[in-house]
């Protein structure tokens, strides 16, 4: 965990230099949020499920974004091979990578959800505290089966186009599932309504952080 | 010589049991009081899906044994396998359509299996892309084998999710009791087993094919090597 | 002194990618504190060599032992007394130099990370630039910063990949003089590069790799430069491009 944290924090501070990744996910998801509100009809009232799904799919597109990144950094000046060759195993690369694309998503949905609710209305604003949950929730599945992901794609010639079509099949029902129990949320349901939706989500993380864990060493090192 | 025998008695074999099939199908098989003809389909549907959800797990299983081995045999089984499910996958969909149609008047649902049978057709559809993105053989092997396994694994995520959306999709076999006349499931029987017998030839050819070439370049290489 | 274990030993190693065999049975024994240099056309097989020897690569057949190290179950406390320079520098771009080393110094578990890193930029003469981004700097500081980098757990084995592609006058006088002066420290080197003069000044063995094979190999003390140079040239096939 030692080496995971190091790896992470080195990551962090390059990005809190240059606020590459982080700029690029707001801003995309940020105007992804514009273009579906045009899309479906401006001023149109939306169910709780509708807005829950244009909320969804812009954080995972924006997210992909900064995924594609995490690892093809590592691959400027071969960095990648130097963090192999020193006594770090594998499995704390994989940690540490999935770490800081949970932070960064986390960071860039810290400013596309206010802003969700400044344009889509403050109405759906009910059960913040449990949407934090949920939306935690996701991100830890999203990260642990993108991190792995991304280390297939950045071994490829075409990154960043690949990323996204491995990738979303596998979370598609990931995000059924976070439009399901967010639209609930938005509703304002009990929890019981939407409670073993919830459990299926941290299944998701659960599974595919063990499923990281276990292959990201087979893709990468080169043999 | 023996093998030469067995290579050509297999696709024989195939046709008979295809053509008995097509005949329990069509004349052995009772037609269904309400639904009629197009209930036929679902002997043909029901053998792909079956047959399409097998070469996931086994490209799963050759995934995880490619990793812990390295052979690149297992590469092989994986990709042929993924590569026959993902045909079978494909007209499983399109049986389930051409059915739905008359019978849902709808070709499209969002139905838990549909649901399911779409996903892990994109899943493997990507596993198919990758490996055209990929050159060097142990590296393609090794981002393939990892995505057969991890597309696997999504599968009961996927089923679990997928009731989401409630369902309309008959229930023909349950975990008690099958719901249909002793006749048709004897012609589902015998479907199953042509379209299992025709998933071993190709498999058998895919394979041999394949594994040929990987012979005949190591082949090429010893001799442009000088060894 | 120790004369019957081989600080390194390599047994019939082979490997092949896709069906091309890149190397077809290496054998070699290095004492501790050799020097080793490998020459070799394009596509000998010398960086494949090097990659397996630094655990990056599975060896296909055969196998590479060093001292004690279990390079099977436990690479990683093989690793830590690791050092590799290639042609790429393994730097971050965003980090300073001395972000840089502290980073690494912390991954290898050196006792104190900011101490080694003032030491080591002292000795690659950056101390000044020690706060700068690494993306300003010209190729020549990231060189020496890469040298010291690769020095920041005081390897016992030193693996070098062409090092000397690409740098400018001051930095390879500069790694000749850490290699001189590792070499003087009873550590052991292997230097794959295309450069004779340099590949010959500090080594104590000096080998050719051709087509995966290790065709050539003398100590340099009995070693004629001319004929030598005779050899490697007729191994380039008459196309040198050193």
């Amino acid at each position: 965990m030692r080496d995971a944290l190091l790896i992470a924090r080195k990551d962090l501070l390059a990005e809190y230099r240059k606020k590459e990744s982080i700029v690029s996910m707001v801003f995309f998801g940020f105007l992804l949020l514009v273009m579906l509100n045009i899309a479906v009809g401006v001023g149109r009232e939306l169910d709780g499920e509708m807005a829950a799904g244009i909320l969804w799919v812009s954080i995972i597109f924006s997210a992909v974004l900064g995924l594609g990144r995490v690892l093809s950094k590592e691959k400027e000046n071969r960095c990648i091979d130097a963090l192999l060759l020193s006594p770090v195993e594998p499995e704390q690369i994989y940690a540490a990578k999935t770490m800081v694309n949970f932070i960064f998503m986390a960071v860039a949905e810290a400013v596309l959800i206010p802003a969700f609710f400044v344009l889509y209305g403050d109405r759906f604003a009910r059960q913040v505290p449990m949407l934090v949950v949920v939306v935690l929730l996701v991100n830890i599945g999203f990260s642990t089966v993108g991190t792995l992901f991304s280390a297939i794609t950045a071994g490829t010639r075409r990154n960043e186009v690949l990323l996204p079509l491995l990738l979303f099949p596998v979370i598609t029902p990931l995000m059924a599932l976070a439009v399901k129990v967010t639209g609930g949320l938005f509703e304002d349901l009990p929890y019981r309504e939407y409670s073993s939706w919830l459990y299926v989500i941290a299944a998701f993380g659960l599974i595919f952080s063990g499923v990281g864990y276990l292959l990201f060493e087979f893709v990468i090192k080169e043999g | 010589m023996d093998n030469g025998f067995k290579d050509r008695a297999l696709p024989v074999v195939v046709g008979l049991l295809f053509l008995s099939a097509l005949y329990a199908i069509f004349f052995y098989a009772p037609t269904e009081r309400v639904m009629g003809i197009v209930q036929k389909v679902f002997y043909v549907h029901l053998s792909m899906a079956f047959t399409a959800f097998l070469s996931f797990f086994i490209a799963f299983v050759s995934g995880i044994l490619y990793l812990t081995r390295k052979d690149i045999k297992w590469d092989v089984y994986g990709s042929s396998s993924v590569e026959i499910g993902v045909v079978f996958i494909s007209l499983t969909l399109l049986s389930g359509m051409l059915w739905a149609r008359p019978i849902w008047n709808t070709w499209w649902t969002w139905d838990p299996r549909l649901t399911t049978a779409l996903i892990l057709w994109f899943i493997y559809v990507s596993y198919l892309i990758l490996r055209t993105s990929v050159e060097q053989e142990e590296r393609r092997a090794a981002y393939c084998a990892v995505l057969a396994i991890a597309g696997f694994v999504d599968v009961p995520i996927v089923f679990m999710s997928a009731r989401i959306w409630r369902t309309i999709h008959p229930v023909v076999i349950r975990s008690d009791s099958i719901d249909i006349e002793p006749s048709m499931i004897l012609t589902l029987m015998i479907t199953l087993t042509a379209f299992l017998s025709l998933w071993f030839l190709l498999f058998k050819l895919k394979t041999s094919v394949a594994l040929t070439c990987k012979r005949i370049r190591f082949l090429e290489n010893k001799i442009e090597g000088g060894d | 002194m120790g004369s019957s274990a081989a600080f390194l030993r390599i047994k019939g190693l082979r490997k092949s990618y896709d069906g091309v065999d890149a190397l077809r049975g290496i054998d070699l024994d290095l004492e501790m504190g050799d020097f080793l240099s490998l020459f070799g056309p394009n596509g000998a097989g010398k960086t494949t060599l090097i990659r397996i020897m630094a655990t990056l690569l599975k060896p296909g057949a055969g196998t590479v032992r060093v001292m004690d190290f279990d390079m099977e179950e436990h690479p990683e406390e093989f690793r830590a007394r690791l050092g590799v320079i290639s042609h790429q520098s393994f730097l971050y771009n965003d980090l300073s130099a001395r972000e840089n080393l502290e980073f690494y110094a912390a991954l290898y578990r050196v006792a104190d990370p900011a101490a080694r890193a003032e030491e080591l930029l002292g000795l690659v003469g950056l101390s000044d630039r020690a706060d700068s981004k690494v993306s300003g700097f010209s190729r020549g500081m990231q060189q020496r910063l890469s040298i010291a980098r690769a020095l920041i757990n005081d390897p016992v084995l030193l693996l070098l990949d062409e090092p000397y592609t690409g740098l400018d006058q001051s930095a390879s006088m500069l790694l000749s003089g850490h290699l001189r002066r590792l070499h003087d420290r009873k550590r052991t080197i292997v230097m794959v590069t295309h450069d004779l003069k340099r590949g010959l000044e500090a080594a104590t063995k000096v080998g050719i790799l051709s087509r995966g094979r290790l065709v050539y190999l003398k100590d340099r003390a009995e070693l004629d430069p001319r004929e030598f140079e005779h050899a490697y040239l007729r191994y380039l096939k008459g196309v040198p491009d050193a």
